[in-house]
């Protein structure tokens, strides 16, 4: 319960790096970042009960794993180079306060997630068209994606912020930090192009009917060709 | 009564969460009565009186119970939660107040049907008297949110969010909780065998076949 009064709090934007007191608890908030993802995931395998061949439970446990382990291996394999140049070219912010960052924005982002899922298991169990419900959830995906942008960028104005040496947090320069937060910017580009590579790696997701049951696929296109390709499908193109 | 009537006085209270969900059940239910009344009376069409009487008021339910989750995060996130409880009361009084426009208009729809025995001419009467509901459900919830807006503009955006969503939920729904009239050719059922699809795509479907396309989306 910690966990979701923390998360609570984080959505609420309440969750200030500056303010004395307010610590960014890291452990609580991942986990309710994990239950949160894996419940999204939940509700995208819910495709799966109406395979034509009976239902296959299977797709919603992958789903439990995968949307999880997206976001965590999409942050494992930005952050360290996300690190480095921050170090090189600035802010220099401290590592513990770059976990806290990206951790905070993720709670925004499967928070969000997760409030979609009811409406995207909906659609999922009423509907049999697998192009229609693919681009269903890339749109749920992006959308939660702004909020943890925005989020994100909430978090480095606050961080920003000129403030009396008393509460100083974080070494930082707030002269020139509007500018070096480029590479943060610059980050959140890379996550979401590496985010949605990584969403291809670890498909199925959702499960083509037309096709076996799969923990994963073979190497094979990028997310960005799917994704057209699925566009082109509900167009009648494909 | 009185709390009934007061779901559509927004200005003067609002609706609570008990008399909103009794306007949609008595309301949604009388109008999803009249509905199916379509094929009369006779044999076993009176079930689908029953069947429509209960589905009108789950279409309200279900959609607001699928899009609210979204609808509070969403709240949250952008800094409004303080008045959560406010905007809750505004979605909710505009659930109650389409099921009490439907009531008021079941009327109507019940005189139809006695003059016009056309079964696509009442589907789409029926389109029409939803769609009057729905507008002056959207003109109530404005009310319901005109102090929220005026004290914080960010109010707007969440509440078109709201109208957007819920839109693109309950077209899907009532889609799949078909048939509401009942077609008097076809026996009475709650849901209708193979209905379960999708909206969009058949709408899709259908303007695609217009303009001389011969791809179907039934995948």
């Amino acid at each position: 319960m910690q966990a979701f009064r923390e998360l609570d709090r984080v959505l609420r934007g309440e969750a200030r790096f500056g303010d004395l007191g307010v610590v960014i608890p890291l452990g609580p908030l991942l986990r309710v970042n994990v239950l949160l993802a894996a419940t999204y995931g939940v509700c995208m395998g819910v495709y799966g009960l109406l395979w034509p061949d009976g239902p296959e439970w299977r797709q919603m446990v992958a789903g439990a794993v995968k949307v999880p382990a997206l976001f965590l291996l999409t942050l494992l394999v930005t952050f360290p180079s996300l690190y480095v140049f921050n170090t090189l070219l600035g802010p220099r912010l401290q590592l513990g306060v770059f976990l806290r960052l990206g951790v905070t924005a993720l709670s925004v982002l499967t928070a969000v997630l997760s409030a979609f899922g009811p409406i995207t298991a909906f659609f999922s169990v009423t509907t049999a068209n697998y192009a229609f419900v693919v681009l269903l959830n890339v749109a749920v995906f992006a959308l939660a994606g702004v909020f943890g942008l925005g989020c994100l960028r909430n978090l480095l104005v606050e961080l920003a912020r000129p403030r009396a040496a008393d509460e100083d947090f974080v070494v930082l320069e707030p002269a020139k930090s509007g500018r070096k937060f480029g590479v943060i910017y610059a980050w959140m580009f890379v996550f979401a192009l590496v985010g949605g590579q990584m969403s291809w790696l670890l498909r199925p997701f959702i499960g083509s009917p037309d096709l076996p049951f799969a923990w994963l696929r073979p190497r094979d296109g990028s997310f960005f060709e799917g994704v057209l390709h699925a566009a082109k499908l509900l167009l009648g193109a494909g | 009564m009185r709390a009934l009537d007061a779901i559509l006085r927004p200005t003067a209270g609002g609706a609570r969460l008990g008399p909103a969900v009794v306007a949609v059940v008595l309301g949604g239910g009388g109008y999803g009565a009249v509905m199916g009344s379509f094929g009369g009376l006779a044999g076993d069409r009176g079930l689908q009186i029953v069947f429509s009487a209960v589905k009108v008021p789950l279409l309200l339910l279900l959609t607001t119970g699928l899009a609210l989750p979204s609808f509070f995060v969403l709240n949250t996130v952008l800094g409004l939660r303080r008045d959560w409880p406010t905007a809750l009361r505004a979605v909710l009084g505009a659930q109650g107040a389409v099921a009490i426009v439907l009531a008021a208009l079941a009327p109507y729809t019940a005189v139809w049907y006695a003059s016009s025995g056309n079964y696509h001419r009442a589907t789409t009467v029926n389109g029409g008297m939803f769609l009057i509901a729905a507008v002056a459900a959207q003109w109530v919830l404005r009310q319901y949110y005109a102090p929220l807006v005026a004290a914080d503009r960010r109010h707007r955006a969440v509440m078109r969010g709201w109208l957007i969503l819920y839109a693109f939920v309950a077209i899907q729904l009532g889609w799949v909780l078909r048939p509401f009239i009942g077609d008097p050719a076809l026996p009475p059922t709650f849901f209708r065998a193979g209905a379960w699809g999708n909206a969009y795509v058949v709408v899709a479907d259908i303007v695609w076949k217009a303009f001389g396309g011969t791809v179907t989306w039934s995948r």
